[in-house]
């Protein structure tokens, strides 16, 4: 017949240009609510309300297929739903990516219908940062009319968008732009860093430790008969030890704390120069070594400060040795903040506060371990054990390092000393 | 487009009314979702079966889309537009845009309510396909969607040359009904009533659905009756049949019946609207409940954008929230994209009620334009055209005089 031909080409389509309402539900949104944890400034708790109706059909909810989704279906397919999900969202703090960790399921009922809810905990680097980006894909490829609508509140605000294919980023104010709050929390970050880092940490150590002490060539008038000598040479322990790798030198205590003090500081400070250096072109993505390099050169830049203590290839210009692995630390350092992408102010501000910290950090170490040195310093307790054995343990274990970085390799016992 | 807002304190929406439970057991239902025992569903797994294999045969990824956009058609579920979208994107990457994937694009853009750019993409179609029956069917459609009628009319004439005789009479009923010339629609519907036994039950259901609008332009009411069985009967639990035979029982003053057709479809906006009219003119103790209900659903959309239900929402603010300036100002909104006579209803009766007779003036404009005869219509223009002074009063009797 004739018009049945005409209506094979058209079959719905043809009659899918009804000139009234033909659509009389919402299109797929899911609901993504982030909080702020009172009790935890590095958490926010997350709740993302996905339609069951939606996840039905892009992984498959009711298995038995009978049209009816229970709770017990729901449960079953968690992990997958929580795979599906949370791999397509992205919650960046300050910059910097937060770790999602699923923490629990339920249901909510909506206008259109029941929703899966997933309860998450974004663990952020940073503690409530300023600014929070959302990269939202959330079933991107099988419904482009799909929104996220997302909700952030903190203790003073509420901020929101709507996420889609096309546009799925965006990034939310939750304070004024607060500089300088994001400097301290910076500052912060820069100080635990150095405080948990134990590889910097004995690198400085190793500036440190002859930092109350001169060392002085054996006048051989002095030797061995003189009042002098003789108080250094007293125990057989530290003879036997000063005489052996070094003869010809000894170390002095210094006499007075203030300039022994103000030396120490111009090491630590051209250190922090050169890592400061190094650590922005590092960020800025203007310098790039593998990190097994970089984490190579940490270790072996221990070993030769800690060796300089025993073999002093570099006496008066500590600070040059200091200047020079600052370099590589720097890199090092750097590794802490990967992934930052900030706009300008933000990244000057964050990366500012970092080396404070750090130097903070170097700092407050200096002044933890030089008033005991300095009181220290006459007794062959420092000079010979803390000093020539504390170095020789430094030595084992940066060599350890670098052995295990270097060549890749699993020595037992090492990784409990290693800094995460 | 992204709507950021920074704002000092939380807004109402930002206030979760509902809190996250766990159900009380495992066999608890929570959702229904289409069956396997559909047969439309399994064709989908059919079809998708198939995309899967020839991700590169164009005939396959349009059955698909197609069908998805049947499904969502026929339930209302307008998430299956997006379902749709999604299977042909792949082929809208491939410049220029096969003319069937862009036809395809635009009923979707038009299920949408993106008129304009439906036609944006409808006319490029036909420049490169003058004889392309669906572009033109659905040109003709938007255009009278959109009070657009010469338009309309165009693409009727160009539908009948490329289309024949059924295609093209159908067009022309449905612009002669919408023109002032119900009653020649009347007899052309009537002419194309039986489409013979191969025509699929959608396009008898589509046919029947016409002529019932048409009875009721003409104030036929117990025909048109008759043809909202039939159409019914034909495709049950169409959504557009449903709410279109729920206003007409409503207008008749029998919301009982409402409630008895619409009480199992209240998933579908439209058509729960009607059941909350219907409760409201029973005094039902539902009513509050159900008013807050769609309040919610409407906050819902507006959540993200989506401003497709205006009329509907215009008729909710003024018959159930009492709010006439706020129902105009939708109305007013609606306007701006769609002018089907339901539109024309919802803008009068605001302007009406909030006192403000002068704002309806775009739609006398277009009343003076096309004589459409709508009998509810036509009494709110009269009304309009009694409260006017004789000095404007021009525009309203014109309108007014074509019933």
């Amino acid at each position: 017949m004739k018009l049945a031909r005409f209506f094979m080409p058209l079959l719905l389509l043809g009659l899918a240009s009804v000139p009234l309402p033909a659509f009389a539900h919402k299109e797929s949104d899911a609901y993504l609510n982030l909080r702020t944890d009172p009790a935890n400034d590095h958490v926010l708790k997350g709740q993302w309300d996905i339609a069951l109706r939606d996840l039905d059909f892009a992984i498959g909810i009711d298995s038995n297929h009978d049209g009816a989704i229970t709770w017990g279906e729901v449960q079953a397919h968690r992990a997958e739903i929580e795979r599906y999900a949370l791999a397509r969202l992205a919650i960046k703090g300050d910059g910097l990516t937060c770790a999602m960790q699923p923490t629990g399921q339920k249901i909510d009922d909506h206008t259109d219908g029941a929703y899966d809810v997933i309860l998450f905990d974004a663990v952020c680097d940073k503690e409530i940062p300023s600014k929070l980006t959302v990269d939202y894909h959330l079933f991107k490829d099988v419904d482009p009319y799909h929104r996220g609508i997302i909700t952030v509140h903190t203790a003073r605000n509420t901020a929101g968008a709507v996420l889609g294919p096309e546009n799925p980023t965006t990034t939310l104010d939750l304070r004024n732009p607060d500089r300088w709050g994001q400097f301290k929390s910076f500052v912060v970050d820069g100080i635990w860093h150095i405080w948990t880092g134990i590889d910097h940490l004995l690198f400085i150590l190793s500036l440190l430790l002859p930092a109350v002490l001169i060392r002085r060539r054996n006048d051989p008038r002095d030797w061995p008969g003189t009042g002098r000598g003789l108080l250094a040479g007293t125990a057989g322990i530290g003879a036997l030890a000063s005489a052996r790798p070094n003869a010809g030198y000894h170390w002095e205590a210094v006499d007075a704390w203030w300039p022994a003090f103000l030396d120490i500081i111009k090491v630590i400070s051209a250190f922090t120069v050169s890592h400061s250096v190094t650590l922005t072109l590092a960020v800025l993505g203007i310098v790039d070594l593998p990190s097994r390099l970089v984490e190579s050169g940490i270790a072996l830049s221990v070993i030769i400060a800690a060796g300089n203590n025993l073999y002093p290839i570099v006496r008066q210009r500590v600070w040059l040795l200091a200047f020079a692995f600052g370099f590589i630390h720097g890199l090092g350092f750097a590794s802490a903040l990967s992934g930052l992408q900030l706009p300008p102010l933000a990244m000057a501000a964050s990366l500012g506060g970092f080396n404070v910290g750090v130097e903070i950090g170097q700092e407050a170490v200096v002044l933890l371990v030089m008033p005991i040195a300095f009181l220290l310093r006459y007794t062959v307790f420092y000079q010979k054990v803390v000093m020539r054995w504390g170095s020789i343990l430094i030595i084992v274990v940066a060599a350890g390092w670098l052995i295990q970085r270097a060549f890749d390799v699993l020595i037992p016992g090492f990784s409990a000393l290693l800094p995460k | 487009m992204t709507l950021v807002l920074m704002l000092a304190t939380a807004p109402a929406w930002a206030d979760d009314r509902r809190t996250p439970y766990l159900p009380s057991s495992a066999d608890v239902v929570l959702q229904h979702v289409p069956s396997s025992s559909d047969p439309r569903v399994r064709q989908f797994d059919l079809l998708r079966e198939d995309v899967r294999r020839h991700p590169t045969d164009m005939p396959s990824v349009l059955k698909l889309a197609d069908a998805y956009i049947g499904y969502g058609r026929s339930t209302g579920d307008a998430r299956y537009l997006g379902r749709a979208q999604a299977v042909i994107n792949p082929w809208m990457q491939k410049l220029p845009i096969a003319v069937p994937i862009a036809l395809t694009h635009a009923t979707i853009l038009q299920s949408r309510h993106f008129f304009k750019e439906a036609r944006t993409e409808l006319k490029s179609i036909l420049v490169r396909d003058p004889g392309n029956v669906q572009a033109w069917l659905t040109l003709a459609t938007v255009a009278m969607v959109q009070g657009d009628y010469p338009t309309a009319n165009d693409s009727c004439v160009h539908l009948a040359n490329v289309g024949g005789d059924f295609y093209g009479q159908m067009c022309t009923a449905q612009l002669r009904a919408l023109t002032g010339h119900a009653q020649q629609a009347w007899v052309l519907l009537s002419l194309i009533e039986n489409p013979g036994p191969k025509a699929p039950v959608g396009v008898k259901a589509y046919v029947e659905g016409l002529l019932a609008d048409t009875a009721k332009r003409l104030g036929n009411n117990d025909e048109a009756e008759a043809h909202f069985k039939a159409a019914l009967q034909l495709t049950p639990g169409d959504n557009f049949l449903l709410t279109d035979y729920g206003d007409f029982l409503l207008d008749r003053g029998r919301p009982r019946e409402v409630i008895a057709l619409l009480k199992d479809y209240t998933e579908s906006d439209t058509s729960f609207l009607r059941l909350v009219y219907a409760e409201a003119a029973l005094g039902s103790a539902h009513m509050q409940r159900d008013i807050n209900d769609m309040q919610a659903r409407f906050a819902a959309m507006d959540r993200r954008g989506s401003h497709v239900y205006r009329r509907e929402e215009a008729g909710f603010e003024l018959h159930l929230r009492h709010d006439p300036a706020g129902a105009l100002k939708l109305a007013e909104q609606n306007w701006t994209v769609q002018r089907a006579p339901e539109d024309m209803r919802i803008y009068l009766e605001a302007a009406v009620a909030a006192g403000q007779p002068q704002a309806a003036k775009p739609v006398l404009d277009l009343l003076a334009e096309s004589h459409l005869q709508d009998p509810p219509v036509n009494r709110l223009v009269d009304k309009i055209a009694a409260t006017r002074t004789p000095d404007d009063g021009e525009v309203a009797s014109r309108g007014g005089a074509q019933r």
